[in-house]
């Protein structure tokens, strides 16, 4: 990794105090110098507490904004305090730091803008449910087609993004899921992404973003938020 | 000047009875004089329609309707539709502006209590955070 570049994990938290320390430890231990912020995300539990127990700064939404709000507050952060490049890392354990250099040095390198942790790049073992799965070769598939370029994990929420990606996504950011929209916005802007393998694991504690209710609502609010983005003029 | 029919009689209790309430929201500040002007110009709209026979005889022929209280019935609904989505593009906008301030305010709280806690602090210190 480069020395000099200015690394930020942001770390979007709702209600994740079981998990979150151990997430941190790992990071700090894979990682000594790049710097977290944890963006509670309007959480009931001690979450705030834990992050700031081991020193990382939180930043405490008074409402819930959900994951997308919480990856903006984290890139107005990182925009602000002169971050080069800002990772996006779940709190629930299911992103293992280890994998870090491996998405960061594509982005450090300038090979492109924004570097995706996927779980379908290459055989990993992770296994979604049949209906979830489907949505998300949906989406890929869509992705892929629109931007002329492979893309196979829209939905994962391991990713590098480089300063240029994040000065853009304070003034015009897709809301509620960071997913399929977002990487649409990104490449008809010019920015050039890319996908790096990496393995997933179980989540640790806690619930995921993606309750029931979402999970009807997210294919049609995803959907139509990429034929959107497909129909917005290229910048 | 011809007597009103008693539907005509009644849309202009109607019209009236709206127009006083939609002031008196203005009056006891309850409702801008933005979303005031919506209210007034769809009732007078109404108004014209419930009023005017000629008026609402010539639009019913001209859209080729065969009943004048259809027409009154689908100026109605048009207003209604526009209304709501003006409401649905309001509601977005003040959604998006709240998500703003609310991470305004978070980012703010943050300096503020690691100014705080720096103030306390005596110099020299360690400082609990790396920001």
């Amino acid at each position: 990794m480069n020395d000099r570049a200015r690394v930020l994990v942001i770390v979007p938290a709702f209600d994740e105090e079981e998990s979150l320390p151990r997430t941190l430890d790992e990071v700090r231990a894979v990682a000594p110098a790049v710097d977290l912020l944890v963006v509670d995300d309007g959480s009931r539990d001690g979450t705030a507490q834990v992050a700031r127990a081991r020193g990382v700064p939180v930043v405490r939404h008074p409402l819930n904004l959900g994951v997308g709000g919480a990856l903006e507050t984290g890139f107005r952060w990182a925009v602000e305090r002169g971050y080069d490049v800002g990772v996006q890392l779940d709190a629930d354990g299911q992103h293992d730091p280890a994998w870090l250099p491996a998405l960061l040095d594509p982005v450090l390198a300038g090979a492109c803008d924004v570097c995706i942790g996927s779980r379908y790049a290459a055989a990993t073992g992770y296994h979604a449910p049949v209906l979830r799965r489907s949505g998300m070769l949906l989406f890929a598939g869509l992705v892929s087609a629109a931007l002329h370029q492979r893309i196979t994990d829209t939905t994962s929420g391991f990713r590098a993004y480089s300063r240029a990606v994040m000065e853009v996504c304070q003034h015009d950011f897709p809301e509620d899921f960071p997913d399929a929209p977002l990487l649409i916005a990104l490449a008809r802007r010019g920015f050039r992404l890319r996908e790096v393998a990496v393995v997933m694991r179980e989540r640790r504690a806690g619930r995921s973003f993606y309750t029931l209710g979402k999970s009807l609502y997210y294919p049609y609010k995803n959907l139509l938020a990429s034929l959107m983005a497909l129909l917005q003029r290229p910048v | 000047m011809h007597f009103l029919s008693k539907t005509q009689i009644i849309a202009a209790a109607g019209a009236v009875a709206l127009v006083l309430l939609v002031l008196d929201l203005v009056r006891r500040r309850k409702l801008s004089e933005e979303y005031a002007l919506l209210w007034v110009v769809s009732t007078a709209g109404m108004a014209v329609l419930g009023f005017a026979t000629p008026v609402l005889r010539f639009v019913t022929r001209a859209l080729g309707i065969v009943l004048e209280t259809s027409t009154v019935f689908a100026a109605g609904l048009a207003f209604t539709t526009g209304v709501l989505i003006y409401l649905s593009v309001r509601l977005t906008r003040l959604g998006r502006e709240n998500q703003t301030l609310a991470r305004e305010l978070a980012l703010l709280r943050h300096d503020l209590e690691a100014l705080r806690g720096a103030a306390a602090a005596p110099p020299g210190a360690a400082g609990g955070e790396r920001a």
